[in-house]
């Protein structure tokens, strides 16, 4: 049993939310009111009159800042253009939130609005071309090609050329952003909800242009990330009014604003283009024109990121990519729950279905002839892992056979495949503390609602050293005493920090087998209500092997993890940035729907997921992975769609006109675990956070297309969109 | 520092009273509270008073001769909970039940719904179907008015100035269905819904749409093209065209009108049938 | 100002509540005056479920109450657990099922359903109690978990 469900099912979790604080001030912050405009200036006057209210703009910032705040291009408040709508210009603080929203609404704002633009494909109404990346809109450009397309092309069976469309999707965590900052001796601390203490303080860090130790940050429990409390939002601007103020500040964003002002998955258009001949891909181009918001946050992970999900993990003897970030007036794209990757199944699974039918083959077997195998190698020349798609594809399609059989006639069942690579993110460390009567994993994450740490990492230790899991204690710490974690994201806990709890586990395990003095290696075991090391002949309580000088947190070992990055073969790659992978996980699922025939309404019948693990470390997490990651992906193929207006506002933020995924919506999935194709993390588990969500748009949409004919070619799979794809339209 | 005044009448002449404007803006009236103060929070209303129905004895149901009167400020999961509703107005059983969530009946009214007069209410094209009228009190003493005519527009109703909505009275029992398009089966706002009820008294049907602006609508010319009894299939269909072509359908953010036209004859078909099947309606 | 002086009953307890402005909500009397965090906000619109609590036994989101309309009534949240059976019933399903990820959507749905329980007990199906939890949403569980405590809590109520 996890250890944080007593305390979350008392009420007594104190999340970003609940922080309350002495003397602690209410801010707010003032929005743009125009996607695009010139900004001339901010008023801060009218609201500094109000009683309590403090105020901060871009001219307070020398002041607060003696440095003069670090990063040029990522100013804190803007000061020549507005580049989105409710872009904050300004902060203010006051005694309640009432008197803090009134002090906002008074700050007097002047900008000479611009044309917004708000649609990639108005910037580029026919296909991008040669000249489109020197377009003043495009600010990524990633281009790769290798072998000989051209000739795939012309000696092809068949070419099957197509265009997806895939729309804007929020993380939706429950829990808004927020945060309580304060300042003193001149040491900054924020105590927030996020994925990433550590990654937080290096943000501020280079935004303030003050040295990283100067900021502490203090995680919460957290309400749910799914990659959008993965790098710091509001922490900057409460920091910096709690200088001002010289009062602790409190800084959340209401539920319209975590859509407003949300980094997130933004729409893209992906043209797939594939040769087939003798029954075998011979080539595709791709083309991507992706929505990238008013800025790349550090170097491009979107668009160089995102190719390698649309030629997928299948054998690909020739290929052209080409996609295109495209700046528009919209908040900057960030990650969601396994980045666009959904959206990228979602249009390469629909588009070799659609590529096996046209040359008279059945989807599922045609990607068995490519999938990829350990030994293959990826687009970027990459050796592929150790890879169980075969073995899952293979159940999937016994499952999917099954069902087949017995389904009634408005019925479909339809089967996706996803591939993912766990992110080993910088790297992580981590200490273990042993006692005579426990051990403590000392680390720098917070439990964000996975089980990755909780369960996770406590699996590791108790593996490594025989512990039972009552006895191993996490001990969160801020960033001020923890070691250092790069964060939870990209599945990567166990695989990062879990390795670095193996590699402490070694060498506490070393020091007690020195100490036993045994002939072997050490094992912990517990007797009498205490710790006892036990060797192959040797047997002494733990109690008798500490030292007096290693006081009360008893004996201490440290690991780390910092992974090299892969390489890939830079000759394929004209520009741009392109991944290496770490690790081959994948995920393969099925899904019987049933279609109303007069509505294009669809429904989830059953789902059945099979993942690609490495091993099970712990398995009522793992099945609770698969379980939300199926229920989110439900939402990407079904429901939820951001929708903008022409002039850059958001229609639909709030949860009654974005719809995540009810109760009634989600069927219960069946969850098969394949084990024996090891990955990079302890033990050979591969990360699981992500993997499940990213095959769900493209099993429905199979699924969909089986039962009623309708080849729906944009997300979600509304029941208007499935209406027009059986002409009922 | 509060942003209005709260309220609290013990009395109906009392509740009157306080409506008069204070400050020139019309006090808001407080039942179940689920609009008004999201309206409130949005900024779409900003009322110096708020006049609360707490304390007023109109959390009421009762059956007389056949008639069944609702109190305005009796929460809809009361209706929904009673078996006789379910039983005898099994429609606006459905119509109730597609209403929000459980936490949120416990609160909302009939009253306020009525009040609030949403295109998308799944209440008022259930009542327009079912001939239900509407009870008024104020400062001129009571009166009675169809729902088709006390509802206006969103937001805009027949109740004059000082007026409070008291009941609802729907004269007979009426087999009847109410069949919605929405995105999810719960918790949502129709795209387009169509309420359907047999009148044993009249032999007629009467047929409503809603979900769109302006406001839910009677379809008469469907109502009497399917007759006096079970409709054959024929004239389902054709009267199920007709509803596609007789009705003025809008489109929002949440369907296009060309999705929202082919929809509503489908749904009147799937309502009528509904109906006919369950109650034994015979030819 | 009303002239009532009741104030408010939360978890058995009394809680005064003078000076409290007429437009307070339920949702942040019970998180700032009273300091009981539990219960939590989340979309303060009515579509999300995590702010309910009961009100006489029944499930109410506080987010749309005001804490006036309440007075004189008895408000149940998750702080205060020990002394009611059906919560306790349903805070074992939850823990047995392992149904709650990050949390933030349980108390929400612990109160949801308790209430549920309260009103029909063991005499509902399943599925009706599924239905009745359907203005709770949950974004990390996928409810599969939220489905099995359901099935457990129903099973030991009365």
């Amino acid at each position: 049993m996890r250890s944080d469900l007593a305390i979350k099912l008392a009420g007594h979790a104190v999340y970003g939310t609940d922080l309350d604080r002495p003397g602690m001030l209410w801010a707010a912050l003032v929005p743009s009111p125009v996607a695009h405009g010139r900004l001339r200036s901010v008023d801060l006057a009218p609201a500094r009159r109000l009683p309590g209210v403090v105020a901060i703009g871009p001219d307070d910032l020398a002041a607060l800042l003696p440095g003069g705040g670090g990063d040029a291009d990522r100013p804190i408040f803007p000061s020549g253009e507005v580049a989105y709508r409710n872009q904050p210009l300004a902060a203010v603080a006051a005694p309640t939130l009432a008197e803090a929203r009134r002090a906002a609404a008074l700050v007097r704002v002047d900008v000479e609005p611009l044309p917004a633009l708000v649609d990639i494909e108005t910037a580029f109404p026919s296909w991008p071309g040669a000249e489109a990346a020197r377009s003043p809109h495009v600010i990524a450009h990633v281009h790769a090609r290798h072998g000989d397309l051209g000739e795939a092309f012309r000696t092809a069976d068949r070419v099957v050329e197509e265009t997806y469309r895939t729309s804007s999707v929020h993380q939706v965590a429950l829990e808004p952003h927020a945060c309580v900052a304060s300042f003193s001796n001149d040491r900054w601390h924020v105590e927030t909800s996020t994925q990433s203490p550590f990654g937080v303080r290096e943000d501020v860090a280079s935004l303030f242009g003050v040295p990283e130790e100067t900021i502490v940050v203090d995680g919460t429990w957290v309400g749910g990330g799914f990659g959008g409390k993965g790098a710091s939002l509001l922490e900057p601007f409460a920091l910096l009014l709690a200088r001002a103020a010289g009062r602790p500040v409190r800084l959340a964003l209401d539920y319209r604003q975590e859509f407003e002002l949300g980094r997130t998955t933004l729409p893209a258009v992906i043209r797939l283009a594939t040769a087939v001949k003798g029954g075998r891909i011979a080539g595709r181009r791709v083309r991507l024109l992706l929505d990238v918001g008013s800025s790349l946050p550090g170097r491009d992970f979107a668009t160089g990121y995102s190719i390698g999900f649309l030629l997928g993990p299948y054998r690909t003897p020739a290929f052209e990519v080409e996609g295109y970030g495209v700046r528009t007036n919209k908040p900057p794209f960030g990650p969601h729950r396994a980045p666009f990757a959904p959206q990228c199944a979602f249009a390469l699974e629909s588009h070799l279905d659609e590529v096996a039918r046209s040359v008279g083959l059945d989807p599922a077997a045609f990607r068995a002839e490519h999938l990829w195998r350990e030994g293959d190698t990826t687009p970027f020349a990459q050796p592929v892992g150790p890879f169980g798609a075969e073995v899952a594809l293979e159940r999937a399609r016994a499952r999917a056979a099954e069902w087949r059989a017995a389904a009634p006639p408005d019925h479909g069942v339809g089967i996706g495949v996803g591939f993912w690579s766990t992110s080993t993110g910088a790297g992580g460390e981590a200490r273990l503390e042993l006692t005579p009567t426990e051990l403590t994993i000392v680390q720098g994450e917070r439990e964000i609602g996975s089980g990755s740490v909780l369960r996770g990492l406590v699996a590791v230790a108790e593996r490594e050293l025989g512990l039972p899991a009552d006895r191993i204690r996490v001990d969160y710490r801020s960033t001020a005493d923890a070691p250092f974690d790069s964060g939870v994201f990209g599945s990567r806990t166990v695989g990062a920090l879990g390795r670095a709890i193996v590699e402490a586990a070694e060498r506490l395990e070393r020091t007690l087998a020195e100490r036993l003095g045994d002939s072997g290696p050490v094992r912990l075991a517990v007797a009498d209500g205490e710790l006892v090391a036990v060797g192959p002949t040797l047997r002494r309580p733990v109690r008798e092997l500490l030292t007096p000088e290693e006081g009360p947190k008893g004996l201490v070992a440290s690991g780390r993890h910092f992974a090299k990055p892969n390489s890939i073969d830079e000759q394929r790659v004209v520009t741009g940035s392109f991944y290496p992978y770490t690790d081959f996980t994948a995920s393969v699922h099925v899904a019987e729907v049933a279609v109303d025939r007069e509505t294009g309404a669809v429904r989830v019948e059953k789902y059945a997921a099979f993942q690609d693990i490495g091993v099970v470390v712990d398995r009522a997490t793992a099945r609770a992975q698969v379980e939300g990651g199926v229920a989110m992906g439900l939402g990407i193929a079904l429901t939820e769609e951001a929708v903008w207006s022409d002039d850059g506002r958001l229609v639909n933020a709030h949860l009654l006109d974005y719809r995540i995924p009810t109760l009634g919506e989600v069927p219960v999935p069946e969850v098969t675990f394949v084990e024996g194709f090891p990955g990079a993390g302890p033990f050979g588990a591969k990360g699981l956070g992500e993997p499940p969500i990213i095959p769900v748009p493209a099993t429905i949409a199979a699924a969909v297309r089986d039962a009623a004919g309708a080849h729906v070619t944009e997300l979600p799979l509304s029941a208007e969109r499935v209406a027009r794809a059986l002409k009922l339209l | 520092m509060s942003r209005f005044e709260l309220v609290t009448p013990r009395s109906v002449d009392e509740a009157i009273a306080s409506l008069r404007a204070t400050d020139g803006t019309p006090p808001a009236v407080l039942a179940g509270g689920t609009d008004l103060l999201l309206d409130i929070d949005d900024g779409r209303a900003a009322p110096s008073r708020v006049v609360s129905l707490r304390r007023l004895p109109w959390r009421t149901l009762d059956w007389a001769d056949g008639a069944l009167t609702v109190g305005s400020t009796l929460p809809l999961r009361s209706l929904e909970d009673d078996p006789d509703v379910r039983r005898r107005l099994p429609g606006l059983w459905q119509a109730v039940h597609a209403v929000g969530s459980v936490a949120l009946r416990h609160r909302a009214t009939l009253g306020g719904n009525l009040g609030r007069s949403a295109p998308a209410s799944d209440l008022v094209p259930m009542l327009l179907a079912l001939d239900a009228e509407v009870d008024l009190v104020g400062p001129d003493g009571e009166r009675r008015v169809t729902v088709d005519g006390f509802v206006r527009a969103s937001r805009r109703t027949g109740l004059g100035p000082g007026e409070l909505i008291r009941s609802v009275r729907i004269p007979e029992s009426r087999p009847s269905a109410y069949l919605w398009q929405r995105v999810r089966p719960a918790n949502d706002i129709s795209q387009i819904a169509v309420a359907v009820a047999f009148s044993p008294s009249r032999r007629a049907w009467s047929v409503a749409a809603g979900g769109m602006p302006p406001r839910p609508v009677l379809l008469r010319e469907v109502a009497r093209a399917l007759g006096s009894g079970q409709p054959e299939d024929s004239a389902l269909g054709a009267a199920a065209d007709r509803a596609s072509r007789e009705i003025a359908i809008s489109a929002d953010q949440r369907a296009s009108e060309e999705y929202r036209r082919r929809l509503v004859g489908t749904l009147v078909r799937r309502a009528v049938r509904s109906v006919a099947i369950g109650a034994g309606v015979g030819g | 100002m009303t002239d009532d002086a009741g104030g408010v009953r939360v978890n058995g307890r009394a809680f005064p509540l003078e000076g409290m402005p007429d437009d307070e909500r339920l949702l942040d009397t019970l998180r700032w005056r009273l300091a009981l965090k539990g219960t939590k906000e989340g979309c303060r619109t009515g579509d999300c479920g995590a702010c309910t609590v009961l009100v006489d036994g029944r499930s109410t989101l506080s987010c749309l109450t005001l804490t006036r309309e309440v007075e004189g009534q008895e408000v149940t949240t998750i702080d205060d657990a020990a002394t009611d059976p059906d919560l306790g019933r349903v805070r074992a399903a939850f823990t047995a099922a392992g149904a709650l990820q990050c949390g933030y959507c349980t108390p929400g749905f612990v109160l949801a359903l308790a209430g549920l329980l309260k009103e029909r007990g063991r005499a509902a199906p399943v599925e009706e109690l599924l239905d009745g939890l359907q203005g709770n949403l949950c974004r990390c569980t996928g409810y599969a978990a939220i489905v099995r405590a359901v099935e457990l809590a129903r099973e030991a109520s009365p």
